[in-house]
């Protein structure tokens, strides 16, 4: 029970912030965190060592935000929530960063999925396809998408819908 | 950082999402994690409580049946004569009584198991379920032939063995659906 402790002391905030990125909202994630973490406790014998521990429990915490969002109606799933931190560096920085933030909450639970485990946790399209049970094509252009919309909301804070309209028509097309 | 590193952060990271800070969590859920852990392993404890209680009932079935056997072979092959006949039944009739009371016994008690497990077992595939009301139906006949001889030994043994089937039933379920969830 210590060794767990120590593991949760260790990896608890990594974990919730990946929670929170995917899912942009607190107590969602905190479930989910809390969750994981019982389950991956439970199912320790599993983790064979060969690998970091860190990308195995990432897996579980990524599985389970996954399999919660799911569950969430789809109208109560983009909510932008107060918990940007303060940046560091410089105002032009921090003010960047905050905006970055504010425009992940933003997007679709989808496109800020695939934006955040492939830019961010380095996952491989086909892993991504795997995980959300699409195709690989519709990661990449789920990619794309979140991309776009990102550096739009960064640079204009206004999307363009006739991104948009390409974009939908191209997910329909290959989803 | 060479030209060549920068270009592909630049191509996996183009917005610098990982520049992002990480999130202080605000609260600390290690108390409910480890009340739900030391949950889990007294529920694991207590399955394997389970398991060898199976194993013990279904090892006590076996030695009544074969004292049975042996009680019926040393009675069945050589008939008493007339003037004994009376001591002779007494004789046999105290062991049997015994073994009825014990199996009546191990039938109530897989009774109340199979009552736990059928509460805590989810769902369960059709195949199973269909096994399972087959010997919910058995059962029920044996029940009826009971009501009518109700120290019929055979009868009781029955009972008992479909019992211990349908328990292993629900407990292989359980096993699976523990499976299932720990694997999320």
């Amino acid at each position: 029970m210590r060794a767990c402790e120590i593991i949760y002391r260790k990896f608890h905030k990594q974990a919730f912030t990946v929670a929170v990125r995917i899912c942009n909202n607190r107590e969602l994630a905190q479930d989910v965190t809390q969750e994981a973490f019982i389950s991956a406790f439970k199912r320790m014998k599993q983790y064979r060592g060969d690998s970091p521990f860190w990308g195995w429990l990432r897996r579980v915490i990524v599985n389970h935000t996954i399999s919660a969002l799911r569950k969430l109606p789809r109208h109560d799933a983009v909510e932008l929530e107060d918990y940007m931190a303060p940046g560091k560096g410089d105002q032009d920085g921090l003010g960047r960063c905050m905006d970055l933030e504010q425009a992940l909450g933003q997007l679709t639970d989808e496109d800020r999925l695939v934006v955040w485990l492939h830019d961010v946790e380095g996952y491989k399209h086909r892993e991504i396809a795997s995980l959300v049970g699409k195709t690989e094509s519709y990661s990449k252009t789920r990619l794309n998408r979140a991309r776009a919309r990102l550096r739009v909301l960064i640079t204009d804070g206004e999307p363009i819908d006739a991104l948009d309209e390409t974009m939908n028509a191209t997910l329909n097309a290959t989803a | 950082m060479t030209a060549n590193d920068q270009w592909k952060a630049n191509e996996s990271d183009p917005l610098g999402l990982r520049g992002l800070d990480a999130i202080e969590p605000g609260y600390d859920g290690w108390a409910q994690i480890e009340s739900a852990l030391r949950s889990h392993n007294s529920n694991q404890r207590s399955w394997q409580k389970t398991g060898t209680w199976l194993a013990l009932a279904a090892g006590l079935v076996l030695v009544i049946g074969v004292v049975l056997r042996t009680n019926e072979n040393l009675i069945a092959p050589n008939p008493p004569s007339p003037g004994f006949a009376t001591s002779g039944a007494h004789s046999a009739s105290v062991p049997v009584k015994d073994n009825i009371s014990a199996l009546i016994g191990i039938s109530q008690s897989m009774e109340e198991q199979v009552a736990r497990l059928r509460q805590e077992s989810a769902s369960m595939p059709a195949e199973s379920a269909i096994y399972v009301a087959e010997l919910e139906d058995l059962i029920a006949q044996v029940d009826n032939q009971l009501s009518l001889t109700p120290d019929s030994i055979d009868l009781w043994g029955q009972r008992v063995n479909l019992l211990l089937d349908l328990a292993q039933i629900y407990q292989q379920q359980w096993e699976i659906d523990y499976g299932r969830m720990a694997s999320l």
